[in-house]
């Protein structure tokens, strides 16, 4: 901390730019490193040139030389001399050169180099976020010892190894944490965040300064340093190439000389960069250049942090600003409080009902996701964990973590990708003391409940003064106005018929008098009274207008989404109406289909079921040309809205026919049934293709759906057929086959527990014997990863006998699914529908 | 779009109606969640990580070839990831898409390759690792070689599997007139 503190207080007291070094890589080669040889090895095969370099970098006037350890991370090197030597040498050698050139009026420093590990981590590849968090702790763990001055984590190309890095960083030394990334042409990461993303996870996680290298000459980064100086008042960092590289005789060239580079740099300074340098194709004539033409030192006012802060959450690939002046939607639906089939899903590990639930309510239009994990009798740090990992994998909304639970809380916004909202903390001090050092120390933006000791206070005036008290603890560990949200807190208007009001002026004066958002989850105003979704439609249009930054609501009730989209309409916040007139069709086709039943706080509304319509082709006909589906004797639209895979109209068929007075299991019966049964047999005899079955099944699905609620509201329903449980196996990450098989057999009408992929064989056995399971079904896809498809066999035939597998996958044949153990093999998902009636009679 | 039917497993049958209609739906997805990368660099037939004897006799009259490496980006990954939530047809045409895209990114990498051949060069039909008896291990040599976590963002998991999954590497091979003798008259530039 001393260090770091240090370090903050040399910055802010130069009156010049901070100079790093400039490429290593380009003058290595220039001394002959071959391509593909480790530069690394270099620090004990060639140190002489190793120090030269440096030498060459701290002559031209930088204050910092990158030790030669940029790919010395245990997960990326492989080179024959020990890791640890490699790194030690590396600090030997760049302190040797630094103190050689220091002075006590001009002391030198030297950078632990830390570059990313080649490895692209979960979900988008393999890589465990807490391997890549081990491999750079080692890496710091060495360079720290041996002495460096501070740790760069460089050139990232990914938010989640970045966190990875500056987490080891900060977690495995005492030592200042510079962070830079590199952007594409278009301005984005490898795996697409923007500079917005960067900073608000940079900020959050409290580097001592932040910015860009590589990837781009410094006249295209120049917008790009911009944003991030309007983005935080962490010092910004640029480290630009000599240009784009060109090939000129097989030899990768930067074209931009000294001078050129050096008046590109100043303007980057002009913009807000405090701590410049080079990177490819940089030479220490660049810096000499660069230092040089910095106009005289004094006079100059170089730029102190931006003192109107955006409040950003930010996910991989997304940040979003909650602007003061803006109202957002948090989807509140991932909280299994009074929902039955959430809680059954959380302890069973079905995934796919969870991530379901996300990816409907983004579509909805939600722009930040509350994920609430807390079911007693679970182990919440490791449910919460898992939970924010899979919905991070199919939806770029930042999430809401919601968690009482400190140990959950702690481990889930480690494995967050990006800054998320925190739901919550109060004025109480246990919770001040339990929840403000996590968020500081991970970043977040800190929902906090305007109550205390004495509970929740009758008036403005007194929530005002908690939400001040808050304030002033939170800045104790560093953290900003605008890292906080305050909950306003509504209550129920029918046993106090202040609670709306309060909640208005307390809306309206945490806003004017303390400058900071606000948010609520609207729905607890109607406790106790009929017509609930009408009524929080209204209180949420009051709160709107009070200003309330974020409403904690049901994005899938028509009522709300009508009032949020209304609002902004109204207010001129969606300019020209264009989200209100995208969205008004999806209001005609409630009116149509009315009566469904909302499944948000226990209230009967209308949902959105399918906010877009879609595929409204005039002559839809989903079957091949050589195909004859047309049947004569099944005339009944729902038969033939599933045979063509329409979706919307297959819903709305089957809600007709249950209007009409059919009962469920006829609508199942005589129209679900047979309309797949055809299909599935059109399938098997080649006349159909593999997706028009699919989207006949995911036609089926939404009839299904809509029969589900009928019978839902009725209490009555056959039960479905199974359990299955599917699972992609241990060390496979691509999964499509396994959900194709789970759509299908799904819309079959099975239930399927979805284990998701990269599945170990322990999991998919307890999962197995919890669910008293007879059917699991495995997939593999590479042949290196059918071992643990037949691992998983024989843990099951051992300790689960009467539990039937079945397989399938690209590299997967009878006669090799026989030999591993299996009891079925399926060549595609119909094979595996036919299976399973087979098991299940 | 001339694989796409045969990615989708319809045996060269055009889609039609709500298939067709959904097709143009999700194209219009993946063109805004994919960010294609490429990255090459010519070496000499000699340098070429782990060549078995028919990758050589593939390359045979090329002294020189590129190294390529081509993907879509993490962002198809993640849209599929999305799509298999909610629909297995979905998920399966984003896959399709994907597919046919990849082939067309290559297709104008080659192109690209093309226009910065000397006169008289020309360019083979491409060659992966694990076709023929090239080892898939040779992958990792390869993408090191092009240092494509860096410059492309593709890296192996443990298992071989190439991350994203919309990437392919390649090897091609570079003829000459003068060192043409007639023989193995392949596809060329």
């Amino acid at each position: 901390m001393e260090k770091r503190c240090a370090f903050r207080k040399f910055l802010d007291g130069l009156k010049r730019p901070f100079y790093l070094d400039g490429g290593m890589g380009t003058e290595l080669q220039a001394r002959g490193l071959a391509p593909g040889e480790i530069p690394e090895l270099w620090n004990l095969t060639r140190p002489d040139d190793i120090r030269a370099v440096h030498a060459a970098y701290l002559a031209a006037g930088a204050d910092v030389v990158y030790a030669n350890t940029f790919g010395a991370n245990p997960a990326k090197y492989h080179g024959d001399a020990p890791l640890e030597d490699v790194v030690k040498a590396a600090i030997r050698i760049a302190k040797e050169a630094v103190a050689a050139a220091s002075t006590p009026e001009r002391p030198r420093f030297v950078a632990l180099d830390v570059g990313p590990t080649g490895r692209l981590l979960k979900p988008a590849g393999d890589f465990e976020f807490d391997a890549a968090y081990e491999s750079f702790a080692e890496q710091v763990r060495i360079g720290a010892a041996a002495g460096a001055d501070l740790v760069v984590v460089e050139t990232m190309g990914d938010t989640y190894e970045l966190k990875a890095a500056v987490l080891a960083a900060k977690e495995n030394s005492d030592l200042p944490v510079v962070a830079t990334v590199a952007l594409g042409e278009d301005g984005t990461l490898l795996t697409g965040g923007d500079v917005e993303c960067v900073a608000a996870l940079l900020d959050g996680l409290k580097v001592d300064a932040m910015g860009l290298n590589c990837g781009l000459g410094p006249d295209k980064m120049l917008p790009y340093v911009k944003r991030l100086a309007a983005a935080t008042d962490i010092p910004v960092v640029v480290k630009a190439n000599a240009g784009l590289p060109v090939v000129v005789d097989g030899k990768t060239v930067f074209n931009v000389g000294p001078a050129e580079f050096a008046a590109d740099v100043a303007q980057l300074v002009e913009a807000g960069a405090r701590i410049v340098g080079g990177c490819c194709g940089t030479t220490p004539a660049h810096i000499a250049e660069v230092v040089r033409s910095q106009p005289p030192t004094a006079a100059r006012r170089l730029p102190t942090g931006n003192p109107h802060l955006p409040t950003t959450i930010s996910s991989g690939t997304r940040a979003l600003n909650l602007s003061i002046d803006d109202t957002f939607v948090i989807g509140e639906r991932i909280n299994p409080t009074g929902k039955k089939r959430l809680k059954q899903a959380l302890t069973e590990g079905d995934s796919a009902y969870v991530l379901r639930e996300a990816v409907s309510q983004a579509e909805a239009g939600a722009q930040v996701l509350d994920v609430n994990t807390g079911v007693p009798g679970l182990n919440e740090a490791e449910v919460l964990t898992r939970t924010v990992e899979s919905v991070q994998s199919v939806t770029d909304l930042p999430l809401q973590i919601d968690t009482s639970d400190p140990k959950a809380l702690e481990s889930a916004m480690r494995h967050y990708n990006g800054k998320p909202l925190v739901n919550s903390v109060n004025g109480k001090e246990e919770s001040l003391a339990a929840v403000l050092p996590i968020v500081a120390k991970y970043g977040g933006v800190l929902v906090a409940l305007l109550l205390d000791e004495g509970g929740i206070p009758p008036t403005a005036d007194e929530r005002i003064a908690i939400a001040k008290r808050i304030l002033a603890r939170g800045a104790e560990y560093g953290m900003k106005p605008s890292d906080f949200v305050f909950d306003a807190l509504s209550l129920a208007v029918s046993a106090d018929a202040t609670s709306a009001n309060v909640a208005l002026e307390t809306i309206r004066r945490v806003r004017n008098e303390l400058g900071c958002r606000t948010i609520m989850g609207v729905s607890n105003i109607s406790f106790g009274l009929p017509g609930r979704p009408q009524l929080n439609a209204s209180f949420y249009t009051l709160a709107m207008g009070a200003g309330l930054t974020a409403g904690i609501i049901n994005p899938l009730s028509v009522e709300m989404m009508t009032a949020y989209r209304a609002f902004r309409a109204l207010t001129g916040r969606d300019r020209s109406c264009g989200e209100w007139i995208e969205f008004a069709p999806s209001l005609v086709n409630v009116a149509v289909g009315s009566g469904s039943v909302g499944l948000g706080s226990g209230s009967v509304g209308s949902t959105l079921s399918d906010p877009k319509p879609t595929l409204t082709d005039p002559k839809p006909t989903l079957t091949g040309p050589n195909s004859t589906l047309s049947d004569p004797k099944s005339p009944s639209p729902l038969f033939a809205a599933i045979k063509r895979g329409l979706k919307a109209d297959a819903a709305s068929a089957a809600r007709a026919e249950l209007d009409s007075g059919r009962a469920p299991v006829d609508v199942i019966d005589g129209g679900i049934v047979p309309a797949l049964e055809e299909v599935g047999k059109g399938f098997e005899e080649k006349r159909v293709f593999l997706p028009q079955l699919l989207m006949a099944a995911d036609a089926a699905g939404a009839a299904f759906d809509v029969i589900r609620s009928a019978l839902a509201r009725t209490g009555g329903g056959t039960a479905p057929k199974g359990p299955i449980i599917v699972a992609t196996v241990k060390g496979d990450i691509h999964d499509i086959g396994k959900n194709i098989v789970r759509a299908l057999l799904e819309n079959y009408g099975f239930k399927v527990i979805d284990l998701g992929r990269d599945v170990p064989p322990e999991r998919i056995l307890e999962a197995a014997r919890r669910e008293n399971c007879r059917l699991v079904g495995l997939s593999a896809l590479m042949t290196t990863t059918v071992g643990f498809m037949e691992e998983t066999i024989k843990l099951l035939r051992k300790e689960l006998p009467d539990c039937r597998t079945m397989v399938g996958g690209a590299v997967l044949t009878a006669d090799y699914a026989e030999k591993i153990g299996a009891d079925f093999y399926s060549k595609d998902a119909m094979g595996a529908v036919r299976t399973a009636e087979k098991v299940f009679g | 779009m001339k694989e796409l039917s045969a990615y989708l497993r319809m045996g060269g049958c055009e889609p039609r109606g709500a298939l067709a209609g959904r097709i143009e739906e999700l194209k219009a997805e993946i063109l805004k969640a994919m960010r294609p990368r490429r990255t090459w660099r010519r070496v000499s037939v000699a340098d070429i990580p782990r060549p078995g004897s028919s990758l050589l006799r593939h390359l045979a009259g090329c002294r020189d070839a590129y190294l390529v490496c081509g993907t879509l980006g993490t962002g198809v990954d993640a849209l599929q990831r999305r799509l298999s939530v909610t629909s297995g047809a979905d998920a399966l045409i984003v896959q399709a898409l994907g597919a046919a895209y990849m082939e067309s990114w290559m297709d104008e990498m080659e192109d690209a390759i093309r226009a910065e051949l000397a006169p008289g060069e020309s360019i083979i039909l491409r060659y992966s690792p694990g076709y023929g008896d090239w080892p898939l291990a040779a992958q990792r040599d390869l993408l090191e070689m092009l240092d494509s976590s860096r410059t492309v963002g593709v890296s192996l998991t443990d298992n071989m599997l190439m991350v994203p999954s919309k990437s392919v590497s390649a090897v091609i091979g570079v003829r000459s007139q003068e060192l043409e003798s007639g023989v193995h008259s392949r596809r060329g530039g």
